[in-house]
């Protein structure tokens, strides 16, 4: 079965809300997760559900359709594109978390955080249960 | 508020009025404010300040405390007299709209200035009497969703339900444009979420031009795509939010390396760095916007530390 297509945002952080949902629908199509054909929610629906405005929504819709990611149809919800029918390579995946640990590592190394303890605490963090709150949930 | 039975001519998305003839024009700017001076008892509040809204934007007012948001927002209203300048709104002076102009503004006080003596439903009732739409289908809906009390006094409400009232009474009659001053001070966070739908879908339906001001900043960088700050009497930067947390990056030192300098110095250093406009400054950090990535990385100093800016950061520099 299809995971079904739901985005969470941040707010306070640097990330403006529409790349954080450009990042997340790249991430889970890369994954194989959000699979070519699959409905996405109107700019409507989506802003009303997340309580943002209409135009970040429209913003990031149509620069994941200019990336070849989501495909318009005349009257119809966007769908992911053709082409997106499994996970992408593993080394493109990794190529796509490897900007997030290059600033975690930066970080832990400003921090003097000794590798060791870095290393058990990113290994912690990935046997924890994903976190799923619901969407739009206030954080 | 002013009896009125003109309906506003149509518009569209595209911010284009259909005139009474028939012909597309362009749409005045729902706002237009030029050199605006107001002091109170001879201290300066607003100092020649400028400010544009075009329609449909959603523009968040941010400014510390006293720098004077609900002075310019009173101004806009016509509610004050200018000491200089002019504010026009749908193309006429705000202090002489006439009836239809007026009927398409909502407003949500900071101050409850609601009659604390009639209830809810007198209150509806007579503000309705004013306008020539009212959707009274919207009122039901959300009394009964914020669970709004109808048979007790305002008076004897809560802070947050005369506020919940008061932004009901605001959206009623569907208008243009909603000037909101720190409208969800007194709600709590799931009130406030489900404000703000009702906001998004007065956007969707309405391409309503929004002014919010409110220290909230999560729920304004929701709502907002653009963002002005108003500081030292004057709106000192409006722009996309997107693109400030996009296209500047705070400049500053390590304490522990700067300490050997002034922030003067510091700021000295900053300025001499190619490819980089200064915003604005904050004990020794530089809120800066990228013009050329490349050259202003080459000439960065290595001591000085260039970090994306979150929506605080900002607040925190320009106002």
């Amino acid at each position: 079965m299809d995971t079904p297509i739901q985005f969470q945002i941040n707010t306070g952080s640097a990330e403006p809300i529409y790349r954080q949902l450009m990042d997340q629908l790249r991430r889970r199509v890369a994954a194989g997760q959000w699979l070519a054909g699959q409905e996405l929610p109107s700019v409507r629906e989506l802003a009303l559900l997340l309580a943002v405005n209409p135009m970040t929504v429209s913003k990031a819709y149509g620069l994941l359709e200019l990336e070849g990611l989501l495909e318009r149809r005349r009257g119809l919800p966007m769908v992911i594109a053709a082409g997106h029918a499994a996970p992408a390579r593993a080394r493109d995946r990794i190529g796509q978390l490897e900007p997030t640990l290059q600033r975690a590592a930066a970080e832990a190394q400003e921090l003097g955080i000794p590798k060791h303890q870095a290393l058990a605490l990113f290994e912690r963090l990935l046997n924890a249960p994903a976190p799923a709150p619901a969407p739009g949930a206030p954080r | 508020m002013t009896p009125s039975l003109n309906v506003p001519l149509p518009h569209n998305d595209a911010g284009l009025v259909l005139s009474a003839a028939g012909a597309l024009t362009e749409a005045a700017p729902s706002i237009e404010i030029a050199g605006l001076q107001l002091a109170y008892a001879g201290r300066p509040v607003l100092q020649g300040l400028d400010w544009r809204l075009q329609p449909g934007q959603v523009v968040g007012l941010l400014g510390r405390n006293g720098a004077g948001k609900t002075t310019l927002l009173e101004a806009l209203l016509g509610l004050r007299d200018a000491q200089a300048g002019s504010v026009r709104l749908f193309g006429q002076p705000a202090t002489r709209l006439d009836d239809a102009a007026r009927s398409r503004i909502g407003y949500v006080p900071q101050a409850s200035d609601l009659f604390p003596e009639l209830r809810a439903d007198e209150l509806l009732a007579y503000f309705r009497s004013f306008y020539p739409r009212w959707n009274t289908a919207k009122v039901e809906g959300l009394l009964a969703r914020w669970a709004v009390p109808r048979d007790i006094e305002i008076g004897r409400m809560s802070g947050g339900q005369q506020q919940r009232l008061s932004i009901i009474r605001a959206l009623a009659h569907e208008p243009d444009l909603l000037v909101l001053d720190e409208p969800v001070a007194s709600l709590d966070p799931l009130a406030r979420r489900d404000f703000l739908r009702e906001l998004v879908g007065q956007v969707l339906e309405r391409s309503t031009t929004v002014v919010f001001s409110t220290h909230i900043l999560s729920d304004l960088e929701r709502v907002a795509f653009n963002v002005a700050f108003l500081k030292a009497g004057r709106i000192a930067l409006q722009a996309p939010l997107d693109e400030l947390l996009e296209g500047t990056r705070l400049v500053g030192g390590p304490r522990s390396q700067t300490d050997a300098q002034t922030d003067a110095q510091t700021d000295a250093q900053i300025d001499a760095v190619p490819g980089l406009q200064v915003l604005g400054r904050q004990g020794g950090r530089s809120l800066v916007r990228i013009q050329d990535r490349g050259v202003a990385e080459a000439g960065l100093p290595a001591h000085l530390m260039a970090q994306r800016a979150s929506l605080e950061d900002l607040f925190e520099v320009l106002t």
